[in-house]
């Protein structure tokens, strides 16, 4: 009585507290639990398992553990109420793994939904069963997946297009062919909305499958601008990889237009590149690059590494015949007819796919039209923003003339994103023409008083790279990057921050790229450069001084007389200089030192060897280490008095090359691009994070892809052959499915292919000789080598919980000749199969052996009392039953010879059961019946304990019908572990239906 | 020894990203297998202040949520990029309204499709909220649960149409949180699969009827501009929305044309508009969403004027800065500027500042960001912001200059010029009402000092 007031007065009090959040489920969120959630689960109203629910999902967003509830969640699928529903699949989903057995009592209720009228309803159903991912399901999933595509509703096939990866996600080998075929089905759909969705789960499932796009490929073209927008994502991509296999690049493209060049010529005949003939080539686009990124989108990762260890096989080779062109392809045709529009697609991941296909497709005088969406594509967010502009770098990498006069969409707001600004710099630098040059370092100029000093410091980097880039330019710039070294300088005297810092050595820095072109004309700014040495507070900036000291210590005429001054200063601010500085000014010391003139030397000679003492006693051993290494080196050079002075014995000879060939040597020529980059396809993450991405799959060879194969061999035959014939890697060992239908079928895996060899194989099957005969968990491996001299070793791959005990390797085998071995193997989980690789003369074909699950039980005697007691003790959700026909008894002979029907019907049950599984038979029911005829009521039980757990198992046939008609068994099994309960279950239904021949 | 230790920065930067190397390439490959089928793996939205309000398992490879956290302590700059490789996974980011929403993948996908995903997330929800803040996303947790169900299947989108997901769930409105408080149960997910989900046109219920038919054009126009220290116009662009709100029974065929279809730089439409009559004679013909939309979106560049001119002066001598900003109409657009404001950000260098204007309110948030809010330039005189800056001590002149927004909104005018000739339907329902209306404001307007 109390308690009920105590309860209504809380709740009016949260009522009020919620009173600005009314209506919202704030305080569910704030504390889900503050009421006992578990019985509103059971609770018969639906508002209040509703609210329980609730609650569980507030736990589920704040990251707590709430799969306990499960069981008591589940029961709540069968409610009618569309929210319950949405909040139980919510759920459901998010602990399905976790919980698989009893995840598995609500596959009824999906199956009931699958039938249900509103398609709503049975989407919902089809989403989440399929999500729920258990092995032991996949294959209702599939039917389910199956049936519902070929739902008169658009919405469920799109669903069932969606759950086609899940199902995959499982692995599950033999259902690989038919989930395949779904696909296809699903692409030829004629509603845009599943197509969309197929190929998602196209690209998902079977990258390479080709056969299957191109049955519709026009169709699918068509079919494209009307496709969702992230459908049309993926399958811009897929079609664009069809295109490719199928028949290789475009001539006219630019991924080719360098050998076309070489090759035949033909744009001087068609007059293709305008602005080619008026001059500049570099201008218009970096041909070695362009070369070097067609590479590297059709090369995989191992072709990229070996191609990397060998230094400049930069020039593709292509095949002429691996190429095609657009005037003479329809598909290339229809490709880019189809694509051209989505530029103007509301999604910038359509325009960016769309962007991809012109690129590499197109030919080179089209390409610019992709130049303005992508343009356009800079005014969406922060992040789209990021990921465009990383593309685009390689796009204007390759060809800058293609956004050189767009230079002004590439100036910085002051709200980018500090990314964003970088990027853009990088891209200014990149495109900046004669042309355009001054108005972009005028921009530069704005960009150096931005109060973000990182931003700065890129800007001074950004100019050094326009410099490089264009060598009219470089002394405008010299002289701003030079006032701004003294200007920072100045303010550095008071007060550094890093930013500032990074803003002086990016100006000393650009300003060496700048002299780097051209040391002698630059003569000036060095001296200018060394002066302000002094000013100079930046470690890095004056290291960088420092070193080009000692590079340009024999330029022109004024500085070799400067040195003697500079060296007396660096020696006299040796003490205080930070470790990094030491370096650079031991460096310099010994390079000045070497190439000292005649008046000089002595006095050199005191200044470095008084810096070398300096450098022996210092604190920072990389110094120490630089100093003993250097006056090792240098030590005939400080032993003699004369610079010139010829040294005598042979050995200080020795010393004088390594000396020079260290310290003397001439400067690099300097490099525009480092070729060694590796560029990924347009779009893709790999481009953006610059390294290969798990899944990240290159172009397929061009002409990859023959159709006519597709003609003569059946889907999965072809695919085989297709796969092998391609690489044999890894991938395809895995991808190679075997053509069985049954999961217990041990004769299924002998599709394990000897492609090369059709016959042998054929002979193999019609002998009815499995490869590998699996019996009483042993493996006979007779008859499995059609050649002769083929070692053959059968390993296990350890990768599952099954074991193998070591066993032989049959070195040989002659033809005909079979040998036995026995393998013991130890399966730990009835799911689990065991792995195993056949390898015979280099090949390796994978195998699987699955237990038969009557076998992973052992018979387990008990008596009736025990049996039902036991029973009664697995109710509920440890029971299921199954119904199914037996028809055994009615060939049985003795039937008609008048025995007993009742005791044959019940040897004939129990021969089958017992001869398919090692169980033990407990009891026998027979009914009280009227006539003799009627079998109703005859029961059968057996008991086992399953090998693994030791858990046990009890079994209950009970028999419907005539005697001398089809009987109706009704199997129950009641068991703890669920999973294997219901395998079993279906396992033995499946053996009672089979008609036996060997009946006696 | 005789090369730099230092690279450049440009390429520096780029080799900081972590995980490069070829080795670990080749065992992601690998491993790729496992993971193929899935793409985005989780979403989680996280608050302002890092705290993970709310996670959503996306496929059976569940994310463990602790890479919010190893997410949240990175560096800021490496923090806010938008695509991230994390140890274990790929992280994709925006952030909106302060909320952060992060996806989590580890295998190849376009990286923009996450990202167009995660904004056509965060632009649902802040339509059904009416906003987006930390306590509306918890206060609403069931309907962001709802929502991304609905939105994504096994990490692929599933419905993102905004129509269509308002007729599976509906959004909370003031009816449905009295009746919830009331009865204690008001259910906001439809029983009915909402008629468009699988129709041709899936933006569109099948047949809505309206007792009066309506359908409003908007132009909206946000003007870009940069005008750099010396004062010279650098850049001045147009970036435009064609806004549609329809109310129309059936299914209607519209077609809307421009007057000067040239000046359009570049273009975008809804998934609505029909690419042939576009590209044949710039003709939009469409079957309209019903209620509001986007209908095109576009740029025109080039423009020789701004509506307004900022003329920022700034001297700086022994410590302390004078500044003095005029801000005047340069060429008249023939309606009222309204709204307009300026905003900056002081230099970390400067300590106080003394800034007071002769027209308007100047506020200056701890932040150091100083906004003046002038509203319209009155017709007496010329709004102008004095004052002084004193700069940290031991600084004579100030280095670094700060840059100007400026915000101002013109209603029933369009800058670019664009026109829109007329708007047509197939079959002229009874009852129709057609109108136009026009406004510009300021987008990403910069003056620099």
């Amino acid at each position: 009585m109390f308690n009920q007031f105590g309860s209504t007065a809380e709740t009016l009090s949260k009522a009020s507290a919620a009173v600005l959040r009314i209506g919202t489920d704030a305080h569910l969120y704030d504390d889900p639990e503050d009421v006992n959630i578990a019985p509103l689960l059971d609770s018969k109203f639906e508002s209040e398992k509703c609210e329980a629910l609730k609650r569980l999902l507030a736990l589920i967003a704040q990251g707590f553990d709430v799969s306990n509830f499960f069981p008591q969640v589940v029961k709540n699928v069968a409610s009618q109420s569309s929210e319950v529903k949405k909040l139980v699949y919510l759920y459901l989903l998010h602990y399905a793994e976790k919980r698989p057995n009893e995840a598995l009592l609500s596959i009824n209720y999906f199956q009931k939904d699958l039938g249900d009228p509103n398609p709503l309803v049975r989407a919902w159903a089809l989403r989440t069963m399929a999500g729920i991912r258990l092995h032991v399901i996949a294959p209702l999933a599939l039917a389910a997946v199956g049936k519902c595509a070929r739902d008169p509703a658009v919405y469920v096939r799109k669903c069932a297009a969606n759950a086609l990866p899940k199902l995959h996600d499982l692995r599950l080998e033999e259902h690989a062919p038919a989930i395949e075929e779904l696909v296809g089905i699903l692409l030829n759909d004629h509603s845009p909305g599943v197509v969309g969705a197929a190929a998602a789960a196209f690209t998902s499932i079977c990258p390479n499958n080709f056969s299957l796009i191109g049955k519709n490929y026009k169709k699918l073209c068509q079919i494209l601008p009307d496709v969702e927008e992230w459908g049309q994502i993926l399958l811009i991509g897929t079609l664009l990889r069809y295109v490719v296999a199928r028949h290789g690049l475009v001539r006219e493209s630019l991924m080719l237009s360098l050998h076309g060049l070489e090759s035949n010529g033909f744009y001087e005949k068609d007059g293709l590149v305008g602005d080619k003939k008026d001059g500049d080539k570099s201008d218009s686009f970096d041909a070695n690059l362009v070369s070097l990124v067609s590479k590297c989108y059709i090369e995989g990762p191992d072709e990229y590494l070996s191609r990397s260890n060998g230094v400049d096989t930069v020039a593709a080779s292509f095949d002429s015949k691996e190429t095609t062109s657009v005037g003479d392809n329809e598909d290339v045709k229809i490709l880019l007819q189809c694509t051209s529009p989505l530029l103007w697609s509301n999604n910038s991941a359509v325009v960016l796919a769309a962007a991809g296909v012109q690129w590499i497709v197109a030919p080179l005088e089209d390409v610019k039209k992709i130049v303005k969406p992508l343009l356009f594509l800079l005014r969406s967010s922060t992040a789209s923003k990021y990921v465009v502009l990383c593309n685009i770098l390689v796009f204007a990498k390759a060809v800058p003339s293609l956004f050189a006069p767009h230079f002004e969409d590439f100036f910085i707001c002051s709200s980018d994103a500090y990314q964003v600004k970088a990027h853009k710099l990088e891209m200014l630098s990149l495109i900046a023409t004669t042309s355009s040059i001054s108005s972009i370092l005028r921009e530069f100029e704005d960009y150096i008083k931005d109060p973000d000093r990182r931003f700065a410091a890129d800007t001074v980097a950004a100019i050094g790279l326009c410099a490089k880039r264009l060598p009219e330019i470089p002394t405008a710039c010299l002289n701003g990057l030079l006032a701004l070294v003294r200007q920072e300088s100045f303010a550095g005297d008071l007060e550094l921050v890093d930013g500032e810092a990074g803003v002086l050595v990016q100006a000393v820095m650009s300003i060496q790229t700048i002299i780097e072109r051209d040391p002698l004309s630059h003569e000036k700014v060095i001296i200018q450069l060394f002066r302000s040495l002094d000013s100079v507070k930046v470690a890095a900036a004056r290291a960088t001084i420092i070193w080009m000291v000692g590079v340009y210590c024999s330029l022109g005429h004024i500085i070799p007389r400067m040195l003697t001054t500079i060296t007396k200063y660096l020696a006299w601010s040796f003490k205080s200089e930070a470790s990094e500085t030491k370096l650079q000014i031991l460096n310099t010391a010994a390079k000045v030192l070497i190439s000292a003139e005649v008046e000089d030397f002595q006095m050199l000679k005191k200044i470095v060897l008084y810096v070398l003492e300096l450098g022996e006693c210092d604190l920072n051993y990389d110094v120490r280490d630089r100093t003993r290494f250097l006056k090792k080196m240098l030590s005939y050079k400080l032993a003699c008095h004369e610079p010139t002075e010829d040294s005598v014995a042979s050995q200080e000879n020795i010393a004088e090359h390594v000396v020079e060939h260290v310290f003397g040597r001439k400067l690099k020529p300097f490099s525009p691009l480092n070729l060694h980059n590796r560029f990924y396809l347009p779009g893709s993450l790999s481009q953006v994070v610059l390294h290969a991405a798990p899944g990240y799959e290159p172009l397929p060879k061009p002409c990859s892809f023959v159709v006519e194969e597709h003609d003569q061999l059946s889907d999965s035959g072809r695919q085989r052959e297709a796969m092998s014939g391609l690489n044999g890697s890894q991938e395809s060992s895995e991808t190679v499915d075997e053509d069985g239908s049954s999961e217990y079928d041990s004769e299924s895996y002998n599709g394990s292919d000897f492609s090369s060899d059709g016959d042998e194989r054929n002979d193999a099957n019609d002998a009815a000789d499995p490869l590998i005969r699996f019996s009483d968990i042993a493996v006979s491996t007779d008859q499995e080598e059609p050649r002769s001299k083929r070692a053959l070793d059968l390993c296990a791959s350890y990768n599952n919980v099954p074991t193998l005990i070591p066993m032989e390797e049959l070195s040989c085998l002659e033809p005909g000749q079979s040998a036995k071995r026995l393998i013991q193997v130890r399966f730990h989980h009835h799911l689990l199969p065991m792995r195993l690789s056949l390898h015979y003369n280099g090949k390796n074909v994978p195998v699987k052996l699955r237990p038969d699950l009557g076998y992973l039980v052992k018979p387990f005697s008990i008596t009736i009392e025990e049996f039902l007691s036991t029973e009664s003790r697995l109710p509920g959700m440890f029971e299921y039953t199954r119904r199914c026909t037996f028809t055994d008894h009615i060939k049985d002979t003795r039937m008609e010879n008048g025995k007993d029907k009742f005791l044959t019907i019940c040897e004939s049950i129990t021969l089958k059961v017992l001869s398919n599984s090692n169980l033990h038979l407990v009891s026998v029911d027979l009914p009280v019946a009227s006539t003799l005829e009627d079998a109703t009521g005859l029961r059968l039980r057996f008991s086992s304990k399953i090998l693994s757990s030791e858990i046990p198992l009890l079994i209950t046939i009970t028999v419907q019908g005539k005697c001398n008609e089809d009987l109706n068994l009704t199997v129950k099994i009641n068991c703890e572990e669920t999973v294997f309960g219901l395998n079993l279950l279906n396992r033995i239904a499946n053996f009672m239906v089979e008609t036996s021949s060997s009946a006696s | 020894m005789n090369c730099l230790s230092v690279s450049t920065s440009m390429e520096g930067r780029r080799s900081n990203l972590p995980i490069r190397s070829e080795k670990r390439e080749r065992e992601r490959e690998r491993e790729r297998e496992q993971y193929r089928s899935s793409m985005l793996q989780c979403i989680f939205l996280l608050s302002d202040s890092g705290e993970v309000m709310l996670e959503k398992q996306l496929t059976g490879h569940r994310v463990d949520r602790s890479i919010c956290a190893w997410f949240w302590d990175q560096a800021d700059s490496f923090k806010s990029l938008p695509v991230i490789a994390s140890p274990t996974h790929y992280l994709f980011q925006i952030v909106r309204d302060g909320i952060t929403f992060l996806a989590c993948t580890q295998v190849e996908m376009p990286p923009l499709m996450a990202i167009e995903f995660l904004c056509r997330v965060a632009d649902v929800l802040s339509d059904y909220l009416g906003g987006l803040n930390e306590d509306l996303v918890k206060d609403n947790f069931i309907i962001v649960y709802e929502l991304l169900d609905e939105m994504i299947d096994n990490g692929f989108p599933l419905t993102t149409e905004p129509n269509i997901l308002r007729e599976m769930i509906a959004p909370p409105n003031l009816v449905s949180k009295m009746l919830s408080v009331v009865t204690g149960n008001a259910s906001n997910v439809s029983d009915t699969l909402p008629s468009g989900a699988g129709s041709c046109v899936p933006w569109r219920p099948t047949d809505p009827k309206y007792s009066s038919n309506e359908v409003y054009v908007d132009l909206v126009e946000e003007m870009d501009a940069i005008v750099n220290r010396d004062g010279e116009l650098v850049k001045c662009e147009i970036y435009g929305e064609v806004q549609m709100s329809s109310q129309l029974t059936g299914f209607p065929d519209l077609t809307l044309s421009f007057a000067n279809p040239s000046v359009l730089e570049d273009m975008r439409f809804h998934p609505c508009v029909r690419f042939r009559p576009w590209e044949s004679h710039q003709v939009l013909s469409f079957v309209p969403p019903d209620g509001q939309f986007k209908l095109m979106s576009y740029r025109v560049k080039k423009l020789k004027n701004t509506p307004l001119y900022v003329k920022p002066q700034i001297t700086s001598d022994s410590g302390t800065c004078r500044v003095s900003v005029l801000v005047g109409i340069r060429s008249d657009p023939g309606k009222t500027i309204e709204s307009i404001t300026l905003s900056f950000q002081l230099p970390h260098c400067v300590s106080s500042a003394d800034l007071s204007s002769n027209h308007g309110t100047v506020t200056i948030l701890s932040n150091k960001t100083c906004t003046w809010t002038i509203g319209r330039i009155p017709s007496d005189k010329t709004p102008c912001l004095s004052g002084t800056l004193a700069l940290e001590t031991g600084l004579e002149r100030l280095h670094v200059y700060p840059t100007f927004k400026v915000g101002f909104k013109i209603m029933g005018i369009a800058l670019s010029g664009l026109r829109i000739e007329k708007l047509d339907l197939k079959t002229i329902p009874p009852r129709l009402y057609k109108g136009f209306r026009a406004q510009t404001r300021a987008g990403e307007f910069d003056v620099r000092l």
